[in-house]
């Protein structure tokens, strides 16, 4: 990751949603985006320049773009038309993003483009969140690695934001992940943790 | 077999897709993928395939199929008969509450220009106040802030029409039933006629009553009898005993007319009339269980 200072940054062409600059770099700030916030707050994964990303639950492409400056090509998929819009536009400047319009919880629809991924971001606001990223593991290389941000009010509002999370983690490790790093986004964004965990490799191969 | 975005993969096989862009995302779309024992597309494989000649032409065609699939997404869901009525009523509300708001501005504006008027015993209301303020101060601010109001005002009633008139066409059932801007106005609290349609009667009752729902759920007040529905003149033209049973039956009336709206998309002269009589009956002692 780049840092200048403390200043999480990312070089790129900029002017994506009017972010600042210093040095050139793009800033790329925690209180917008989980995924920097996680940066700052614990130690998340590493962004190299050959990996390949699929992210779930893109949005407006604002994190996206980030990512995007880091690695080698990130598949954004958003279910919802408006910020797709955004993204697309996004897309169109950035070589590497191949902007996806489907529904996370139906990775079929998008199996035939995907390719397998180093890395699977997901920030969706869905209550079976686990589930989702369950469901998206086929698309993660062994070894590979998931940065889960869980939303614990879209999971149950009624619910106590821990216990979603030891649920959560507990649905993950019974799927064959194991948890490397959690940590909640506090201060900068309220009641969302994020999960960072690996993608176990199978011990048994041959059929 | 397997099939990818670029083609079809059968052994060591590739029929690569020929077309464009567009008619590559639609056949996406077609295709049925089971999830078991997957293999996930490869670059290496379409250069194999011929369809590019390394990873950046790959990703540059894949990206200009990914495009075109989502921008032909999109235009479908936008082109969805609601979704525009949506934002349609969305703006008419908010232009009634702006429009207020100035007015009320606007009126005590006026009455600091003209100190001997008074609104008591008149009962003026604010609208007269802004054509008081454009006709009697047509050079200064105020004149000018007035007529812009009533410009706003023009604007409001002509989207007001359009909205009704969408609403019958959207929701022929409920807007034979309400009227087409209460119709609208449920279907934009809804979120849609989807939405509104899997709604239970009991929620569009008190539709657009929320902080009256949630006083009662959170603090024992009592429950709402009616929201949105309330605007329609068989409940606020009800006595008021009898308006929590007018909104009742009225709401499990346009919860069909919703249904029927979605899952048909035409009006259906036998439930109408069916309903508007149980609508009428309610009060008179006729049909009640």
């Amino acid at each position: 990751m780049i840092w200048v200072g403390d200043v999480l940054v990312s070089r790129g062409d900029g002017g994506v949603y009017g972010e600042r600059l210093i040095d050139g770099a793009r800033v790329w700030d925690p209180y917008r985006s989980k995924l920097a916030a996680l940066y700052q707050a614990g130690t998340g994964i590493d962004l190299l320049p050959g990996m390949r990303v699929l992210y779930l639950g893109a949005a407006h492409g604002t994190t996206v773009s980030h990512v995007a400056d880091y690695v080698d090509v990130v598949y954004a998929v958003e279910f919802a038309p408006r910020p797709v819009q955004d993204l697309l536009e996004v897309a169109r400047r950035r070589r590497n993003v191949i902007p996806i319009m489907a529904d996370a919880t139906r990775p079929e629809t998008y199996a035939p483009i995907v390719e397998p991924v180093d890395l699977v971001c997901q920030d969706v606001a869905q209550p079976d969140q686990a589930a989702i990223a369950i469901k998206n593991m086929v698309f993660l290389r062994p070894g590979g690695d998931l940065i889960l941000m869980l939303k614990t009010r879209s999971v149950d509002v009624r619910k106590e934001p821990e216990e979603v999370f030891s649920e959560t983690v507990g649905l993950l490790a019974a799927a064959g992940f194991s948890v490397q790093e959690s940590v909640w986004l506090t201060p900068y964004h309220l009641d969302h943790a994020a999960i960072v965990c690996k993608k176990e490799r199978p011990v048994m191969n041959h059929e | 077999m397997q099939s990818y975005w670029f083609g079809d993969l059968d052994g060591g096989r590739c029929t690569p897709f020929e077309g464009s862009p567009a008619a590559a995302a639609a056949r996406i779309r077609s295709l049925v993928t089971s999830m078991e024992k997957y293999d996930p597309p490869d670059w290496q494989q379409a250069v194999a395939c011929g369809v590019c000649r390394d990873r950046a032409e790959y990703l540059s065609n894949l990206q200009k199929v990914c495009i075109a699939g989502a921008e032909e997404a999109i235009r479908e869901q936008y082109a969805q008969k609601d979704v525009e009525l949506l934002q349609m009523t969305r703006t008419l509300d908010e232009m009634d509450t702006v429009i207020n708001l100035l007015s009320e501005r606007v009126a005590d504006w006026y009455m600091i220009r003209h100190p001997s008027f008074s609104r008591k015993y008149r009962r003026t209301p604010a609208h007269v106040m802004v054509k008081n303020a454009s006709l009697r101060d047509r050079d200064g601010a105020l004149g000018l802030v007035a007529q812009e109001i009533a410009r706003l005002g023009e604007a409001r009633t002509a989207l007001a029409q359009e909205v009704s008139r969408r609403a019958c066409d959207v929701m022929p059932n409920t807007s034979a039933l309400i009227g087409g801007l209460v119709a609208a106005r449920l279907l934009s609290h809804a979120g849609g006629l989807r939405q509104l349609a899997r709604l239970p009667a009991s929620a569009i009752q008190v539709l657009g009553a929320r902080t009256a729902l949630f006083a009662h759920l959170q603090a024992h007040a009592p429950p709402p009898k009616h929201g949105i529905l309330f605007q329609h003149r068989r409940v606020h033209n009800a006595p008021r005993p009898l308006r929590g049973r007018v909104a009742r039956v009225l709401a499990g009336k346009v919860a069909i007319a919703a249904r029927l709206d979605f899952y048909r998309g035409r009006a259906v002269p036998e439930f109408l009339d069916d309903a508007q009589a149980r609508i009428d009956s309610v009060g008179t002692g006729d049909t009640e269980p």
